[in-house]
């Protein structure tokens, strides 16, 4: 019996997807819980699986195209089905065309994509009804499975955001959403100088953001093939201009709204790591895989979390969310862009452990496989970029974490102890705290303790 | 002990009978003529309700079946230059001047082509389709053929007469000695513009006949409840017009009464009043008659029945052996047939209907599209005129008074164009009027400067006349804007509605100047701005000019458009004195054009006359805010400058519409919804508004003070802008 392969609701409040890549061709065979597409969101890039065995006997979405979440995006059966498809499609109901996501809503490949569509439609191969659609997206006629709708949507986020036509115009065009912008007008409506205010901000947070975060590479999304990349008139005189990625936009819209709303303040310290380096040498003879300076200060973070469980929280509107476990985000500049995924219950697992899991993550980010539920949870986060060189730098928070460590390089100097100038390699730690959450002693208390923590490394293991 | 003198009217009142002498008399060509052009107007109104009663004649078809010897009768010695004007009730003398103009003064009483045309055309109007007089828009109660000499039947019950006394105008200044002939029923008797028309013709000597078709009812209500003389032709003893009493059944017996009217008025004695006595055979309109309704019996109407013109001529013509019972059966079978065939390509069998269930065919129907055409006209009149602006005028400037720069101007353009003619009260004293803005004219051409009695109503529509025949190109001044009032039936229903409603090509080139007066004390009653209300007339455009410069060139803009234009002046501004020509009184304005006063980003003010200097004032006092301020000078929805106010609000994405009047009447709120229909993506703000007080501003110096919006609410205004 053939079934409908649908969109999954990636992220809570999502409405679309967009469909990146098909991985099966038409009459390609699945086995249960092959990867059949690959749909994109603002948030994570996911591989939609096959629910059951089969082939693919039709695909009813093109590749570029937006489809909304609960859409059937392939149809799912056995080769003896393939006479039968448009009969089958017509027994579940699905019809072409209407409440298609209109082209103008896309933000990626639009133009692509209805030149897609058009060659969709001359196929002769299909000789399906997709010639009649105006998109290639299909709908389910069945309204008590339909997606939700963009109000329903809205509705259940919460109050409406006041905003002037104006700003709402302008915001829009910048690809920045509503609820990332601060409005100051009556009312706490957003006007053209708070939209004006986060575009600017916006720019330079992710010029800041960039150079924050672990990059190894030049922002690895933008050069991407999935990139398009288009010479206007304009720019003959000389720059180009580059299509954002999803992932571009959302680490955009994530800072400068993190940087906006979440009130800011930094707690600098320095700590001394030759006793950490000694302790990581020796660890390395032993572990499978190799560990870093990183791997270690992500567990001692998890180590100062345990012994000041106050500082393991986050701001929510409504009460202080304390965690049990100690989940730590590690900003990864992968060759997609940058993502900060979530490792769990890091103070339960060995700095192997550690090492292992954020090479597997790495891994993931790369061939953009990792899954909405590897970025969400934690409430704090590590970045480093002592990798290369910067002695000491400030991050922007990931909301809804409170908190971002940066890490700095280690850098052999003469350091006074007990009146004594000595050398010493000394790391530079600024944590940015949101001071909703956290004020200013209980930061300082927990850095004492992961300074503590890191310049005798033991802890960590005890 | 009193002592009595005995008083005479000033003007005879008669009473005229014919005699079998008469009947004897009458030329054998024209008793043919009244004949044939009598069975001719009553088989079309047959064939009318025969239509009317199959539901193929949208609104109302009031018939003058009954009535049809009293119009024959006195249209018989009109000529093509000859007007008349007419009522609701009008299809009789619309076709009897229709008929006269195509028929000539020939013997040929042959249903020829141009009389086919006439009642093809006629029956095309009367059922709202393409081919009618009026394109179909006006039906049976705005019949106009201006080449006939038929300026137009109305709907508004007297208020086509005012009209008739600008024809008249029009006529005599031409040098002619043609008249206008007005008609209306007893209904009319007793409405204001009527009775001021008396007034106002007989002081100015008009030529022109108030031709009373007394039927004893309006509608339902008969005369004898309506006037304590019934006897309608009276009323000219009131106004010194001689008046005639006739038999209206009796054609012969009115077209001598008019014949005498006709010679009293082409010899330049002025108006004259024929009241003649005809009964209407059906209700009101449609197929049915009065006693059907209640409001009169069955005798009466059969009494009147008997008396039928189209019997009394039958009769004479066969007396006097004019036609044999053969022509006279042949005529009847003739037109008859005419009408079939006319209707017949009007009309077509409904499909799956009822037998003999017909329709009008889709393609005899107006366009949908032409629903807005014509409102107003296409400004071709304009082209190739000399436009400038302060920064490209070369002439000489200078500081000029406000007021002698009004009077200037016109009398430079009543110097260059012979056909303008200024009337209204007291324009013609005081030397130069009230406010000395017609004193230049005044001087120059006192003949054209004509006072007015205080009759808005009469002399406002006198001025609608005198432009639709567009011999004469008048400017109107209303001393008080509030008099809008008073005339409203003329300067709404009839001026701002006329080109469209005869067919959109109609021309109406007529200027009202209108006083605006707030903070002079005079009230209540004198003190409205009038624009909020102007603006709802599609047909009128509204100048407003704020400085001297502009009044010169907006004013010569008006007096050269074919539209009527009403142009704003504030008594604030008459003494202010501001640049202004030296001697070049002959540059334009684009309709259209609007004037940015000031630069700046903040806000978009938009204002007009005396307000855009307070604008001005206020934002100089608030120096925190940098406001473009849009001058409107043209404020009507059809001139207002889109292209000014789109760039200034894309900038500045905040609008404040600032005016001085009462909230009720005011401007800006049509302006408001439109600027947030086509501008609401670039809106940072709710649009403000500045406005005057609910009340109108009273006598008492501080309460006017308060009701009207001068710099200090402007000034408030632009602070409050961040709390919006």
């Amino acid at each position: 019996m053939a079934t409908l392969l649908r969109v999954p609701e990636v992220a809570a409040g999502a409405t679309e997807v967009v469909l990146s890549e098909w991985l099966v061709d038409e009459g390609g065979d699945l086995a249960q819980g092959d990867p059949v597409v690959v749909v994109e969101t603002e948030k994570a890039i996911v591989e939609v699986e096959a629910e059951t065995a089969g082939i693919v006997l039709r695909r009813l979405a093109d590749a570029g195209t937006s489809i909304e979440v609960g859409s059937p995006i392939a149809l799912v059966g056995l080769a003896a089905e393939t006479g039968d498809v448009d009969a089958i499609l017509q027994e579940l109901g699905v019809v072409p065309g209407g409440g298609s996501p209109a082209p103008e809503r896309r933000e990626v490949g639009a133009t692509d994509a209805a030149v897609r569509t058009t060659e969709a439609a001359s196929d002769p191969e299909s000789g399906a009804p997709v010639a009649e659609a105006p998109t290639a997206v299909l709908e389910v006629a069945d309204p008590s499975v339909e997606a939700p709708s963009p109000h329903d949507a809205e509705a259940s986020t919460g109050d409406r955001i006041f905003a002037s036509p104006i700003s709402r115009r302008l915001l829009a065009t910048a690809g920045i959403s509503l609820d990332s912008v601060v409005g100051t007008g009556p009312n706490g409506r957003i006007t053209r100088k708070d939209a004006e205010l986060a575009m600017n901000g916006r720019a330079q947070e992710s010029a800041q953001g960039e150079a924050e975060t672990a990059s190894s590479t030049p922002d690895v999304a933008d050069s991407a093939p999935s990139a398009s990349s288009r010479r206007t008139p304009a720019a003959s005189a000389g720059f180009e201009e580059v299509e954002h990625s999803r992932l571009r936009r959302a680490v955009a819209n994530r800072l400068t709204s993190s940087k906006q709303t979440v009130p800011h303040f930094y707690v600098k310290r320095s700590v001394r790591i030759d006793e950490l380096l000694r302790v990581r040498a020796q660890l390395n003879e032993v572990s499978a895989t190799r560990i870093s300076v990183n791997d270690l200060v992500v567990r001692a973070v998890a180590v100062a979390h345990r012994e000041v469980p106050e500082a393991n929280v986050v701001w929510t509107d409504d009460a202080m969310r304390q965690f049990d476990a100690v989940d730590v985000g590690v900003a990864i500049s992968s060759e997609r862009g940058l993502v900060t995924p979530v490792l769990r219950s890091v103070e339960a697992t060995t700095p192997s452990g550690v090492a292992r899991r954020i090479k597997e993550l790495v891994e993931q980010a790369n061939s953009g496989k990792l899954q909405q539920r590897d970025l969400e949870g934690g409430s704090i986060s590590v970045t480093n970029l002592g990798m290369h060189g910067v002695e000491e730098f400030s991050a922007i928070i990931n909301p809804p974490q409170s908190a971002i460590l940066a890490v700095g390089a280690g850098i052999p100097q003469a350091v006074v102890i007990d009146g004594e100038v000595v050398a010493a390699t000394v790391m530079t730690l600024v944590l940015s705290v949101d001071h909703r959450a956290i004020d200013g002693a209980l930061a300082a208390r927990w850095m004492a303790v992961l300074v503590s923590v890191l310049e005798q490394p033991m802890r960590m293991l005890a | 002990m009193t002592e009595k003198k005995h008083l005479t009217p000033a003007a005879p009142w008669v009473e005229l009978t014919t005699t079998s002498a008469d009947w004897d008399e009458v030329e054998a060509s024209d008793l043919r003529r009244m004949f044939v052009q009598t069975l001719w107007i009553r088989v079309f109104e047959e064939y009318v309700l025969q239509l009317a009663g199959d539901g193929l004649v949208h609104g109302p078809a009031h018939s003058s079946i009954g009535q049809e010897g009293g119009a024959v009768g006195s249209i018989l010695d009109l000529t093509t230059h000859d007007y008349v004007n007419g009522s609701h009730r009008g299809h009789h003398q619309f076709l009897a001047k229709a008929l006269g103009h195509v028929m000539g003064s020939g013997d040929d009483l042959a249903l020829t082509a141009e009389v086919r045309t006439v009642l093809r055309r006629t029956l095309a109007e009367i059922c709202g389709l393409s081919e009618g007089f009026c394109r179909g828009r006006g039906g049976s109660m705005h019949l106009q053929w201006q080449e006939a000499g038929a300026m137009g039947t109305n709907a508004i019950v007297g208020g086509g007469v005012p009209q008739a006394l600008g024809f008249a105008f029009n006529q005599q200044k031409a040098g002619t000695d043609a008249v206008t002939v007005s008609y209306f029923g007893d209904g009319a008797i007793n409405i204001g513009s009527v009775l001021e028309s008396f007034n106002l013709a007989a002081a100015m000597n008009l030529p022109v006949c108030f031709f009373v078709e007394n039927n004893m009812y309006a509608v339902s209500t008969p005369l004898s409840t309506s006037t304590a003389e019934p006897r309608l032709s009276a009323r000219g003893q009131a106004f010194g017009i001689p008046s005639w009493r006739v038999d209206g059944m009796n054609p012969l017996a009115v077209r001598l009464a008019m014949g005498e009217a006709l010679d009293h008025m082409r010899s330049g004695q002025g108006p004259t009043i024929v009241e003649a006595e005809v009964y209407r055979f059906f209700h009101q309109n449609g197929p049915f008659p009065g006693s059907a309704f209640g409001y009169r019996t069955k005798e009466e109407e059969g009494s009147w029945k008997a008396r039928d013109p189209l019997d009394l001529l039958r009769q004479q013509v066969l007396r006097r052996e004019v036609m044999t019972q053969d022509e006279l059966d042949r005529a009847l079978q003739e037109i008859t047939e005419a009408m079939r065939a006319i209707g017949g390509e009007f009309l077509e069998p409904v499909v799956g209907g009822k037998p003999g269930q017909r329709q009008i065919r889709a393609d005899k129907w107006p366009d949908p599209g032409f629903v807005d055409i014509g409102i107003r006209g296409d400004l071709s009149e304009l082209a190739d005129s000399r436009y400038e602006e302060l920064d490209s005028f070369d002439g000489e400037l200078g500081d000029r008074r406000f007021i002698d720069v009004i009077s200037d101007v016109m009398a430079r353009r009543m110097e260059v164009d012979e056909s303008i003619v200024v009337l209204g009260e007291d324009v013609d004293g005081l030397k130069g009027g009230t406010n000395g803005a017609t004193k230049a004219p005044l001087e120059k051409f006192p003949e054209r400067v004509l006072g007015m009695p205080i009759s808005e109503n009469a002399f406002a529509g006198m001025g609608g006349g005198m432009a639709l025949d567009g011999r004469v190109r008048p400017v109107v001044e209303f001393m008080y804007a509030d008099f809008m009032w008073v005339a409203a039936d003329q300067i709404f229903n009839q001026i701002a509605k006329a080109r469209h409603m005869f067919g959109g090509d109609s021309a109406v080139p007529l200027v009202l100047r209108s006083k605006l007066a707030a903070g002079t004390g005079y009230g209540s009653q004198h003190s409205m701005d009038p624009a909020g209300v102007l603006a709802t007339a599609p047909g009128l455009r509204i100048a407003a000019p704020s400085n001297p410069f502009d009044y010169v060139g907006l004013m010569n803009t008006a007096l050269a458009c074919d539209d009527p234009v009403v142009v704003l002046e504030h008594v604030d501004l008459y003494t202010t004195t501001g640049t202004g020509p030296i001697d070049d009184l002959d540059y334009m304005i684009p309709v259209g054009k609007a004037a940015l006063r000031s630069e700046g980003d903040d806000v978009t003010v938009i204002s007009y006359l005396s307000m855009v200097g307070h604008c001005l004032e206020a934002l100089e006092q608030v120096p925190e805010v940098s406001a473009d301020l849009i001058d409107l000078r043209w404020l009507d929805r059809a001139s207002v400058d889109w292209d000014l106010i789109t760039a200034s609000v894309q900038k500045t994405n905040r609008v404040l519409i600032v005016e001085q009047g009462a909230v009720g009447t005011s401007y800006g709120g049509w302006l408001a919804d439109e600027i947030q229909r086509r501008l609401f993506d670039w809106l940072d703000a709710p649009i403000t508004r500045v406005t005057g007080a609910t009340a109108s501003p009273s006598i008492s110096k501080v309460l006017e003070r308060a009701a009207i919006a001068r710099t200090e609410e402007v000034v408030a205004a632009l602070r409050r802008l961040p709390t919006y």
